[in-house]
């Protein structure tokens, strides 16, 4: 699929943009802070109803506006999909093809991103909070299931934490809303535990054809090696729980392992290795919504040029070739030798106005 | 402007309009108005039997000598009863919780005097209760709950069946709610 059209009005410092970009290469040039991050931001927003940089819709409003609009039209392959977001004085309102939308789990996946900035690096080398978060937004798109079983999950926790604060909780109460938390929590974990699996199988090939001398390894790791004993564990764990007032245990405390020729990577891995593992989960995530949902995604990078040598970036535009739509923004000027010659269209961003070269 | 903001489902822009028209119309219907609402005060007060909302107290349902004193149907709010009522197929007592079990909002056993509920069962009149509390997860877990409690007593405690709406197309049904008809399914015949 691929993005033929996206207006924004009043969205942070784009005051009125209308971009119409071609279905492969796209580069976004411009200097720090002309707009090009919140281009891909607000694009991002429609499509998922967040943010990667903020949990706040007015943070994205233009200085001094009530709201902001977004609409993005894209062509895919049997129909034509348009997603518009309307933040009006504190209420947000999502439409797909003119329809109003009342829950956000509708609008997820109807235009497929993956989105890869410098950030993502985080995956490898930063905290089990943000591979989680990586896991639930990723997930989300493509099994809107997911995203109610957590949202559920979510919650009933934090009834239960709230519980457990309380002096000397009613063992009652906490059975109650125990019996609640374990069917979510365990589609939760079985929903991860398959993605992961799919998405370790791509990850590992991708990454062998960047660095074909090491291997990637990816592996679930969860906080309980079977979902079924949810409920028996948080039996166990009642009297820690109470004594440290927390859930203790369960999918809010799961992880991915990440291993580089045998070693973790979080901890071993050399930055080098870590930007390409980076790389391979994303173009991993890619093929894995190719296999799901039978079309590419879009693929937007954002400043992510700059970060990559001239090895890994070509060996990014060799293996997307001209199936993915890429919206690319970068400072640099001169990129013959990163996207090895290939067609693109060019757009300049400055102040807030972007206009195509 | 700002007190009818305060109600329920009241916009700026409703506000605008009610005061508008009330400031327009003749002022006795603004006076209508206020005294409406000062009676209703006035005169409704709780239930001290059933909790439910009533100008007569016991309320007209529980002193009504037709209606079936051993099934009690436990609601969250009024508005639920008034809905059951509206069907006019239950003919047994009810029970208004205001409220349901919600630690993040400090509502506990106490604060829904629960207690109420279980002085009524001790008159041993009541043999099933029926828990019609909301299908959101404060709601699943207050009805998991009243059935513990009531589980030591001599009652019979049942759950209202969630499902598909009547005259409504599965295709219209989301996933959780089809879900949870599934696993509720009856034998047919």
């Amino acid at each position: 699929m691929w993005l033929t059209q996206l207006t924004c009005r009043r969205f942070r410092c784009l005051d009125e943009i209308d971009f119409t970009p071609g279905p492969g290469l796209n580069i976004i040039h411009g200097d720090n802070a002309q707009g090009k991050t919140s281009l891909l931001e607000a694009f991002l927003y429609v499509c998922t109803a967040r943010s990667h940089r903020t949990l706040h819709e007015r943070e994205l409003v233009s200085h001094g506006d009530d709201g902001f609009s977004i609409t993005a039209v894209a062509q895919r392959s049997d129909r034509e999909v348009t997603l518009e977001a309307h933040y009006w004085q504190r209420a947000k309102r999502f439409k797909i093809n003119g329809v109003a939308q009342t829950r956000i789990s509708d609008i997820l996946g109807r235009i497929n991103t993956v989105f890869f900035s410098p950030e993502d690096v985080g995956l490898i080398k930063g905290s089990a909070t943000q591979r989680r978060r990586f896991l639930d937004m990723e997930i989300s798109q493509i099994n809107p299931r997911y995203l109610v079983a957590l949202q559920q999950y979510r919650q009933i926790l934090k009834q239960r934490n709230s519980l457990l604060k309380q002096h000397r909780p009613d063992p009652t109460m906490l059975d109650v809303w125990d019996a609640q938390l374990v069917p979510s929590g365990e589609t939760v974990m079985r929903e991860r535990d398959a993605f992961v699996r799919a998405l370790s199988v791509r990850a590992t090939e991708a990454y062998a054809r960047i660095a074909a001398d090491e291997e990637l390894a990816l592996a679930y790791a969860p906080d309980l090696e079977d979902p079924a004993s949810f409920a028996a564990t948080l039996e166990q764990a009642r009297e820690t729980d109470i004594r440290r007032k927390q859930t203790t245990r369960g999918p809010h405390r799961d992880d991915i392992s990440i291993v580089i020729a045998g070693k973790p990577a979080r901890i071993f891995g050399s930055q080098g290795q870590q930007k390409s593992a980076a790389l391979a989960l994303k173009l991993a995530e890619i093929e894995l919504i190719h296999d799901q949902a039978g079309e590419y995604p879009i693929l937007m990078l954002d400043e992510v040029l700059a970060e990559l040598d001239a090895h890994r970036a070509q060996h990014l535009f060799e293996s997307l070739a001209d199936k993915v739509q890429c919206l690319v923004t970068t400072t640099e000027r001169e990129l013959t030798e990163k996207i090895g010659g290939r067609p693109y269209r060019r757009y300049q961003m400055t102040r807030g106005r972007l206009e195509a070269q | 402007m700002d007190a009818f903001r305060r109600l329920p489902g009241v916009g700026k822009r409703s506000a605008e309009r009610l005061v508008l028209h009330l400031l327009s119309a003749p002022e006795g219907e603004a006076h209508q108005l206020s005294e409406a609402i000062a009676t209703a005060r006035a005169r409704i007060t709780t239930c001290s039997q059933c909790r439910n909302l009533t100008e007569t107290n016991p309320c007209g349902i529980c002193t009504d000598s037709r209606r079936d004193a051993s099934i009690i149907c436990v609601v969250e709010q009024p508005a639920g009863a008034m809905a059951i009522e509206k069907g006019g197929m239950y003919r047994g007592l009810y029970h208004v919780l205001h409220g349901v079990l919600n630690p993040l909002e400090g509502v506990g056993p106490t604060e829904l005097r629960l207690e109420r509920l279980y002085t009524r069962l001790d008159g041993g009149t009541v043999e099933e209760v029926v828990v019609a509390t909301n299908a959101t997860a404060e709601g699943e877990a207050t009805a998991l709950y009243l059935s513990r409690q009531l589980g030591q007593r001599n009652v019979r405690v049942t759950r209202i069946a969630h499902g598909v709406p009547m005259g409504s197309g599965l295709e219209f049904s989301d996933e959780a709610t089809l879900s949870h008809a599934m696993e509720g399914r009856t034998p047919l015949g």
